[in-house]
């Protein structure tokens, strides 16, 4: 295999990676189901009072109403929550033993080689694990009544930080083979599956996928940019894609017949404490705080869902995310410092070269924190977001499409083929401070909205 | 210095919001920034950003400016201590006199020019851009030193109102403020920033033999028919090195190429600089004057036979390839049109220059013009690269069916 070599982009060198090791870690007390998924509409199944056996349906969506989603655990619902305009926040569950769990079809790792579409469907749809697959353009939950061109499968993780595949997969190989098999079902066209050079045999040998390797910094691990290289999409043309840590547990469901009831989140980040930095296997939807305690450095911290470039800030009285298998804790900060603009720029780092950093300060690790570095301008246009969009798009003209409401223009600029993950590192670089992820997920919206 | 910042925040309540000066919080915002980085924070992801600000960029544009604006000084001072003939003239009365001509005509640009950029982040109620920074020094240096200094104050304003403001202030303008303030001076009042008398400043009551103070271009633009041009400027003491070290009247800052190449190796360097437009000035000049050489002497002016490397070192051409076409807002943005932009600038400077006796600096028009053209440049390379990159998909598509 040769490497696809990607040489646009930058690796951050945020310090706080997490080690390769897996800690397991058990959870008595309450846990949380989620309504986190934008542009779904749920309809609740379940009241307050109400037993639930573990695997039974909490809410589903309702534009895809045989998509349901179910409770990790049997107990008691304890309490439901709304947010904004009466959308449904989260379900809080108290664990309590249950008679029978739910159950679902059970296969052997052999017979997912030819279960076919249907059946494969049917599992997805009724254990809700379909919303862990993707579909481009617009990075929804798949729809089940499409049949993607490709399935891309993303083994990689260069944004910092994320959960590494070598350590996920360690004791669940099979169910990884299952996933893939199971994939190999829901196309007609070839399943992808992208590696970073430093995959491991288990991850490399997985059989049913056309394997591909890129080598290269951030955003050399985002699916946009395989699609891009391997069997790039047109406006008309829809893809699914799926990480392969999630993938693990769409490979339980099918071996073991019932939900799975933990994932392998990463804890990383400069506020974690350095002995605490690394994998854990935790029961879905325990507390945060639960999980913290003890782990973070002292001060104030932003509890990221997802990567420092592209996750949500959450709050610490949430749970862990049932479709986001990263934990970033960065530091917050005030900090003012003396005349800025004319600092020589050891202490502070950046990717331009106005910055001593910017010429050597890579190769060591910053411990960075939440602050902007400077104030919101205007955009000016210097054709800087190119050299970290390994993508063939001029950012800025696509960036002025969207601020401009031309959705024609932005998708002939090739808006169709992004997420708003792959905008995270210019959002990073920008002079102005510009949110140019946001402006991105601004246009995808809007042509989702009126239509291709 | 933490207790300047600590100053700084008590009083920082009496221009928030309900505070007694808030209508003056720009003004305030702009010190605090100014002594300090800002405090804010990161609302979104990114949940961490790069230590490069706009202010950090501009700063670098200022810095670069530093070593044509000492050489600046330093030429006045030496030009009013020859052509005066100041007896006992030192090094250190060349910079104390530069200094004593230039230094009000900076000042009156930043005085003037920061007023109404303060007055208009007060209206609009938004930050002090630095972008007024740079405009507010690069404007004078294009400057003859005998400009009347209130001719300073009434450019700066039209080049920050009309060039700027009116269009909604740093990054929205389609002109180079700066350049447009120096355009209106060069149009509305011609008798003092053109002709052959304004380049040095001379004593009102000093009247000198032989000193004509005659520009290189002048000079070259005014060279008898049938005469060879390059014989010409030596015979006036503008031999190339000469015009090289730059120690000859003209604009403040535009003389000596050394600076301007120093200022130029600083931005690109820091990455500020846009590379492809300099190249591209330069490799539009070499072609235009080359194919000017080309044509036959005898039926037109001996200035077509000026080889490019004269060109190169005339006028104005390198300061404003290396500062002012280099702007980003006005500039094409495209790689592709950053070349086509930079080439055409060359090209047209030295048609100008040439083919117009009466505009013997064509450099500030052509920059203006392509000004203008930049948008134009982009959209087609634009539109080239939407169809481009979808023949490329549908391309890659069909190979990939095939095999």
């Amino acid at each position: 295999m040769t490497p696809i070599k990607i040489s646009k982009g930058l690796d951050i060198p945020i310090a706080g990676k997490p080690a390769a090791t897996l800690h397991e870690v058990s959870h008595e007390g309450d846990i949380a189901v989620y309504q986190e998924f934008e542009g779904l509409k749920a309809k609740l199944k379940v009241q307050e009072g109400d037993l639930v056996e573990h695997g039974q349906v909490l809410f589903i969506d309702k534009k895809q109403p045989d998509l349901q989603f179910c409770s990790p655990v049997a107990g008691t619902v304890k309490a439901i929550e709304y947010g904004a305009r009466r959308a449904l926040y989260r379900v809080i569950i108290e664990p309590s033993a249950g008679d029978q769990p739910v159950t679902f079809n059970r296969y052997t790792l052999d017979q997912l080689r030819g279960i076919g579409r249907d059946a494969a469907l049917e599992n997805l749809l009724a254990s809700g694990l379909l919303s862990l697959i993707r579909q481009r353009p617009f990075s929804r939950i798949a729809d089940a009544s499409v049949t993607p061109k490709s399935i891309f499968v993303n083994a990689m993780n260069t944004a910092p930080f994320g959960p590494d595949i070598n350590v996920a997969v360690q004791g669940r190989e099979q169910a990884l083979q299952a996933g893939v098999h199971i994939l190999t079902q829901l196309t007609e066209g070839p399943v992808y599956l992208c590696l970073a050079p430093s995959a491991a045999e288990a991850v490399r040998n997985l059989d049913g996928a056309e394997k591909h390797v890129f080598e290269g910094p951030h955003p050399a691990g985002n699916t946009s940019v395989h699609i891009h290289h391997l069997d790039p999409m047109l406006p008309a043309d829809q893809v699914w894609n799926v990480k392969a840590v999630d993938l693990i547990r769409i490979g339980e469901l099918f071996l073991n017949g019932t939900l799975p009831t933990t994932s392998v989140v990463s804890l990383a980040g400069p506020g974690v404490q350095e002995t605490a930095r690394a994998h854990y296997r935790v029961p879905i939807g325990m507390p945060l705080s639960a999980l913290l305690d003890g782990k973070l450095e002292s001060g104030e911290h932003r509890i990221v869902k997802g990567n420092a470039l592209a996750g949500v800030a959450m709050k610490s009285a949430e749970h862990v995310s049932a479709i986001e298998s990263a934990l970033t804790i960065i530091p917050e900060s005030e900090e003012q410092y003396f005349m800025g603009w004319l600092a020589p720029g050891i202490n502070k780092l950046s990717a331009s070269r106005t910055y001593l950093s910017g010429w050597n300060g890579h190769k060591r690790e910053w411990k960075l924190t939440t602050l902007l570095n400077g104030s919101y301008r205007s955009m000016v246009f210097t054709g800087l977001y190119d050299k970290y969009v390994p993508l063939n798009i001029l950012v800025d003209y696509l960036v002025r499409a969207v601020l401009a409401h031309d959705t024609d223009e932005a998708i002939s600029l090739g808006i169709l083929e992004t997420d708003p993950e792959d905008f995270a590192l210019c959002s990073y670089v920008c002079p102005s401070k510009m949110d140019i992820s946001g402006i991105i997920k601004q246009g995808l919206a809007e042509i989702e909205k009126e239509g291709i | 210095m933490k207790f300047l910042l600590k100053r700084l925040h008590k009083n920082r309540h009496l221009y928030e919001p309900g505070g007694k000066l808030e209508a003056l919080f720009p003004l305030y915002e702009a010190q605090e920034t100014f002594l300090f980085t800002p405090p804010h924070q990161a609302k979104g992801a990114p949940h961490v950003r790069d230590g490069l600000d706009l202010k950090r960029a501009m700063m670098t544009v200022i810095f670069a400016l530093i070593p044509p604006t000492l050489w600046g000084i330093y030429n006045a001072g030496l030009q009013y201590n020859v052509v005066n003939q100041i007896e006992n003239a030192s090094t250190m009365t060349h910079w104390i006199q530069g200094a004593m001509i230039v230094m009000p005509i900076i000042l009156v640009s930043y005085i003037v020019g920061g007023i109404i950029e303060v007055a208009f982040c007060i209206i609009r109620k938004h930050e002090v851009n630095e972008g007024f920074l740079v405009t507010g020094l690069l404007f004078p240096l294009t400057l003859p030193p005998t400009i009347p200094l209130w001719q300073v104050a009434v450019g700066i304003a039209f080049g920050i109102l009309i060039g700027k403001e009116i269009f909604g202030g740093t990054g929205f303008n389609v002109l180079n403020p700066a350049l447009t303030a120096r355009a209106f001076l060069f149009f509305a009042y011609p008798a003092q920033i053109s002709g052959d008398a304004v380049w040095t400043v001379v004593k009102a009551d000093n009247v000198i033999d032989g000193f004509t103070g005659a520009t290189p271009l002048a000079v070259a633009a005014a060279t008898p028919a049938g005469a060879s041009v390059i014989d010409a400027l030596n015979e006036a003491g503008f031999s190339w090195s000469t015009m090289f070290g730059g120690a000859i009247g003209g604009s403040i800052a535009e003389t000596s190429v050394i600076p301007i190449l120093l200022g130029a190796a600083l931005l690109i360097a820091m990455g500020i600089g846009a590379w492809r437009i300099m190249a591209g000035g330069v490799i539009g000049l070499t072609i235009a004057a080359s194919l000017m050489n080309l044509l036959p002497a005898d039926n037109f002016s001996p200035f077509t036979q000026l080889p490019f490397y004269y060109h190169m070192v005339m006028g104005s051409f390198l300061f404003g390839i290396v500062y002012m076409a280099t702007d980003p807002v006005s500039a094409a943005a495209t790689n592709t049109g950053k070349w086509i932009y930079g080439i055409l600038i060359g090209v047209l400077a030295i048609i100008i220059r040439v083919g117009n006796p009466a505009f013997p600096e064509g450099v500030m028009l052509a920059i203006l013009f392509m000004n203008v053209m930049a948008p134009m440049i982009d959209h087609y390379v634009v539109q080239g690269h939407v169809r481009k990159r979808r023949a490329d998909i549908e391309a890659r598509r069909l190979s990939y069916a095939k095999g």
